[in-house]
């Protein structure tokens, strides 16, 4: 049984847990792009300051692209990824949480053919918060419907996480993405159904109704360069 | 050209203000977020995201009367947000629990074991307001009246509050003492 007193210092002790200093330098670094003061010459400081900026600025940028969820690098290489999404507009973003995702989802491919369990869990988290992301933003954008590149690049999303999950023999949960594709293929069938088509893709629009009436949504969204030519 | 120069000068002392502002906060904020979240990788990917949005605030509103409670602000509401898209992502399958291995390994059990590990492990199970009262007043050396700031709750009921969870730590260490035993 410890006393209160004990346990009283025992967290104080608990104050010796402290961030790595490299951490702690390189996020001030990413955040306000200031570099550690260390300089060999003080006749050149301010030369070295400056090149000691550009080198640390483009090396740890660099090396950070490369980090996967759990790496020391990964938390500078979405801060990295954030401050570029601060200058996407409105329209642009569909694109952009796509790309996103796409780069979560080559992460986690990374880490399962490295076979680095360990990370798998932040991985998937990674992707399932990426994806939720891309439904968010397919949801506000109007005319999206219509954006046949952008419907090319989320069902190429698709292909590549199955491929994913088998690899992984497992299902990732995206459960809003899925919902993006059921109301994408609707709008897209009652978009196509107020048109005048030819037979040919009077023949592709029944296909896809018959599709989503099977609740294959993303074979649907599959069809739409056949009818959209 | 005329107003550009004044411009880049505030921006500089604002960051020259809020890298202060890091410097003093970062070891507090990164050891109030582990002791929640208990996983460095998540530690250092919140309290980096606390900083930034930090920043992004500070830059538009340098007036910010205390930042060091602004940032705890933000940091809570990360942890808060980091739980519940986890309890969103229920991802459990048996073809991938063998490639997590789900018993600890010999430099985590020793850890756990240890009785400060002990300590931090319990902390972490308890609720949020026992965490916070007991991390601002034991561990950052906050007294009782700025504690209660933070807390947005009366002095009293802060002594209270840290009473209680004073003893809600120290039953569960004691718990666990006596299955060991």
């Amino acid at each position: 049984m410890v006393t209160e007193k004990e346990l009283i210092s025992k967290l104080k002790e608990l104050r010796q847990i402290k961030p790595e200093k490299e951490w702690v330098s390189l996020v001030k670094t990413s955040i306000l792009g200031e570099t550690p003061g260390f300089y060999l010459f003080p006749y050149f400081r301010p030369a070295l300051a400056g090149l000691v900026s550009v080198l640390v600025f483009f090396g740890v940028f660099a090396f950070s692209q490369n980090a996967v969820p759990g790496d020391f690098l990964y938390s500078v290489k979405k801060i990295t990824e954030r401050s570029q999404s601060f200058f996407v507009s409105e329209q642009e973003r569909p694109q952009a949480s796509l790309e996103s995702a796409q780069k979560r989802l080559e992460e986690l491919t990374k880490i399962a053919e490295t076979n680095q369990g360990k990370k798998l869990p932040q991985a998937i988290n990674e992707f399932q918060a990426s994806a939720s992301e891309v439904a968010k933003s397919f949801s506000k954008t109007e005319g999206i419907g219509s954006n046949s590149e952008a419907i090319k690049k989320i069902v190429e999303l698709d292909k590549n996480k199955q491929i994913l999950e088998q690899t992984l023999a497992t299902k990732i949960e995206t459960e809003e993405l899925d919902n993006t594709y059921k109301n994408l293929a609707e709008y897209l069938i009652s978009d196509f159904g107020t048109r005048t088509l030819t037979e040919d893709k009077e023949e592709v629009l029944s296909q896809m109704k018959e599709l989503a009436g099977q609740e294959k949504y993303l074979e649907v969204l599959e069809l739409l360069p056949l009818i959209n030519e | 050209m005329s107003y550009f120069f004044p411009i880049i000068i505030i921006m500089a002392n604002y960051r020259k203000e809020f890298s202060k502002i890091y410097d003093q906060c970062i070891n507090k904020i990164y050891r109030f977020i582990l002791l929640k979240v208990s996983s460095e990788e998540v530690a250092q990917d919140l309290c980096s995201e606390t900083f930034l949005k930090g920043w992004e605030a500070y830059k538009n509103n340098p007036k910010i009367k205390n930042p060091s409670a602004f940032l705890y602000r933000i940091a809570r509401n990360l942890v808060i947000d980091y739980y519940r898209a986890k309890a969103r992502a229920q991802f459990v399958s048996p073809e991938v629990v063998p490639i997590i291995d789900p018993n600890p390994g010999l430099e985590e059990k020793a850890v756990l074991n240890s009785d400060l590990g002990q300590v931090k492990a319990v902390l972490a199970d308890l609720k949020e307001d026992y965490q916070n009262v007991i991390i601002w007043h034991y561990l950052d050396d906050l007294p009782i009246p700025k504690v209660a700031e933070m807390m947005d709750k009366t002095e009293e009921t802060t002594r209270v509050t840290l009473h209680r969870a004073l003893k809600a730590l120290k039953e569960e260490l004691d718990k666990r003492e006596v299955k060991e035993v």
